[in-house]
């Protein structure tokens, strides 16, 4: 028998698993690399915020200390007599520009604050990785002068802390809403793919209608559901809710029609003769043959979602305050008109961590896809 | 043709019924009715809020409530805004219409640039200049348009104050221009509508370009292309006539769901450039909780979705020779 041979040649070769073929072709992808190694870095600044950070996001000062759009704090590392020395600030007094009203800063030579590193801040304390109480800062400045690595807000909180409170909320909304939305999706996809009929007929008109109303209008509709003044904390919930509600479409579509193919497959029908339940046969024998391309498209999503979260938060409807995501700070920089952008350039700051969150994702994502294509092996 | 026509616009009447159902009980389902915001007005007497809850038949079940509405809405009445105090297809149709400028200038430009240079990518891929394309796309997917918009209106104030040019930065059209003719009026609108249409199209003229190259690499590995050569056609020919003839079919298939996906993508272009589209009259409806607006509004943009699809076939058959509809 020429099949016995044959078999017994290809066990000498050690075989791979699809996933192992594609771990490997993914670790060659330079963009695909690029894109962890960034996404790596955005996370983790998220994570350890607290401790990167200087002070507390929330923290402002209203009376005669306020800080509003101070300009971000240059580091010096020479003296005003041009000595070399470890890196300091000067400490900024306010004025106010009698020609065009607006606070000015600048700089005092003769206060000089150096940089301190591991410092203890009790009033910005928080809690490591949300459950070891901390109030260690990486870096900081003595009182009373303050650093601001990236400027301050309207109401004079430091930027560069909101930045990294505010990935915590983009990133994590943007991985949750996939989470849920892929739950929906494979679920209906599954029913539509695996039932047909009408329940598939039913699933698919829904994710036409889904499709067929602009997206940023039915977010807009469905965030009408909850009052504009809701708890802050709830809002956040809600906003997962909306985005993996109009987000499951795509997912559903994906499934059910890999679906359609695989039930015709004479596994599934070896299955269904053994009497397994439907349940068993989604669930364990039809379903992972579709999760290289479930990886790939929830890959392609997230993106999506830290897209559209930004957005809403951009144009006021998602997360409010005091809670902060990249979005929403970009928000104060469209407030305050042209005067905000031209006189304090720093409020775009956080777009460019949208911009590089999702270029990563989008960058894994591709390395994904091609790492599960047969043709684009390497 | 036609009989193909009308038998898909018979498969659209499920999806548009079932998504102003959708619509309208999640905007039931918000908090307070249609009648909240005007009841706390206090120019508003009783009597006459009672009036408007028979006329709107808010007294009644739900679902006599759709219906009613639903049947105004084909019939051309959108409803009343309470909060402008007027109809809401008055209040609508301007915005639309500034809409539709947006999305038609940035459609034109996706497609005359995208198509270029996802063709120029796929004629010679992997080259220098393909590479510099391929790197623009990905910044082009990956910036948020608002977050671009900022960056344009930062570049363009600057502009302004260093060289002194009158550029045109937000809204519609300059205020000084009184009693200016029609031509006059329509190239300053235009010249306002450039950079937001140029920012709304960047993102689809990343997507439609790479999708093009690709469909385009795949057709020119085909056989047939082959046999084009072989015969001695000219380059121009076996590039237009036959590769991108086919590689363009999926591209103009996708038309239909372009239309929803610019109308709601001009969205945040609309609000950064402070252009008066739709998105920002949905906003302004959503904080005074103006109903009627919103739900009516977003209806009527499913309807640009069935028409853009049936667009999509008809052009299909023009490009396609292959598909007959008979």
């Amino acid at each position: 028998m020429t099949t016995a041979t044959s078999l017994s040649q290809s066990a000498a070769v050690k075989s791979q698993s699809l996933y192992q073929v594609a771990w490997k072709q993914f670790r060659k992808h330079p963009l695909a690399r690029f894109g962890v190694v960034i996404l790596a870095v955005l996370y983790l600044l998220a994570i350890f915020a607290g401790f990167l950070s200087p002070y507390s996001p929330t923290s402002y000062e209203s009376d005669s200390n306020r800080v509003s759009w101070a300009p971000p704090s240059s580091i010096h590392i020479r003296t005003a007599d041009g000595r070399y020395t470890a890196p300091f600030i000067y400490g900024v007094k306010r004025e106010v520009d009698l020609t065009t009203f607006r606070d000015k800063y600048t700089e005092d030579t003769a206060q000089v604050y150096p940089l301190r590193w591991f410092v203890s801040r009790p009033q910005a304390s928080y809690k490591l990785l949300g459950f070891i109480p901390m109030n260690a800062h990486l870096f900081g400045v003595d009182d009373p002068a303050r650093i601001y690595l990236w400027g301050t807000d309207n109401l004079g909180r430091d930027q560069f802390t909101r930045v990294l409170y505010g990935g915590q909320i983009s990133l994590s909304i943007g991985l949750v809403a996939t989470f849920f939305s892929v739950l929906l999706g494979v679920i209906f996809g599954g029913i539509a793919g695996y039932y047909q009929g009408w329940a598939d007929a039913l699933i698919m008109r829904i994710v036409e209608v889904l499709s067929a109303i602009p997206e940023l209008f039915l977010l807009i509709t469905l965030r009408a559901i909850f009052p504009v003044d809701a708890n802050p904390i709830l809002v956040l919930y809600f906003i997962i809710g909306i985005l993996s509600v109009v987000g499951w479409g795509g997912i559903a579509r994906t499934v059910r029609s890999q679906l359609l193919s695989i039930r015709e497959l004479d596994y599934v029908q070896a299955a269904q003769a053994m009497g397994a339940y439907d349940s068993r046969i989604i669930g364990r024998h039809m379903l992972p043959n579709t999760l290289s391309y479930l990886i790939v498209s929830v890959s392609l999503i997230i993106p999506g979602f830290i897209l559209a979260e930004s957005g809403l938060s951009f144009l006021g409807i998602g997360v409010v305050e005091p809670y902060a995501s990249w979005g929403s700070l970009i928000k104060v920089a469209q407030d305050g008109g042209f005067e905000s952008i031209t006189g304090r350039p720093w409020v775009l700051i956080p777009g460019v961590f949208i911009f590089l969150a999702v270029l990563a994702w989008q960058f894994v994502g591709d390395g994904l896809r091609d790492a599960f294509d047969p043709r684009k092996r390497q | 043709m036609l009989p193909f026509l009308f038998r898909r616009l018979l498969q659209f009447i499920p999806t548009f019924l079932i998504s102003t159902l959708v619509l309208f009980f999640v905007v039931q389902a918000a908090p307070g009715d249609f009648l909240t915001q005007l009841s706390q007005n206090p120019r508003v007497t009783p009597e006459k809020l009672a009036q408007l809850k028979i006329n709107y038949s808010l007294d009644q079940s739900e679902w006599v409530q759709y219906i009613r509405w639903l049947t105004n809405l084909l019939k051309g009445n959108l409803g009343i805004s309470f909060a402008a105090n007027q109809p809401v297809w008055d209040l609508v149709a301007p915005r639309l219409w500034n809409s539709l400028i947006l999305v038609i200038i940035s459609t034109v430009l996706t497609y005359a640039i995208g198509l270029l240079i996802g063709i120029y990518g796929a004629l010679r891929p992997y080259s220098v200049p393909d590479r510099i394309i391929s790197v623009l796309a990905y910044f082009g997917l990956g910036i948020p348009s608002f977050f671009f918009g900022l960056l344009v209106i930062y570049g363009l104030v600057v502009l302004k104050q260093n060289t002194g040019w009158d550029v045109p930065i937000t809204g519609k059209s300059s205020g000084a221009l009184q009693n200016a003719g029609f031509f006059r009026n329509g190239w300053d609108v235009f010249l306002h509508a450039l950079a937001p249409s140029i920012v709304l199209a960047l993102r689809s003229i990343s997507s439609e370009s790479r999708f093009i190259r690709g469909q385009m690499l795949e057709v020119m590995g085909q056989d047939y292309i082959r046999t084009a050569r072989a015969k001695g056609l000219n380059d121009s020919i076996v590039t237009y006539k036959h590769a991108f003839r086919n590689a363009s079919l999926p591209l103009v298939a996708t038309l239909g769901s372009l239309l929803p996906f610019l109308i709601g993508g001009a969205g945040f272009v609309e609000v950064v450039f402070a252009w008066p589209g739709l998105t920002p009259l949905l906003l302004d409806s959503l904080g005074n909780q103006d109903l009627y607006v919103i739900v009516s509004t977003a209806a009527l943009t499913s309807l640009l979705y069935i028409i853009g699809n049936i667009l999509a076939d008809i052009l299909l058959a023009a490009v396609d020779p292959r598909i007959r509809y008979s």
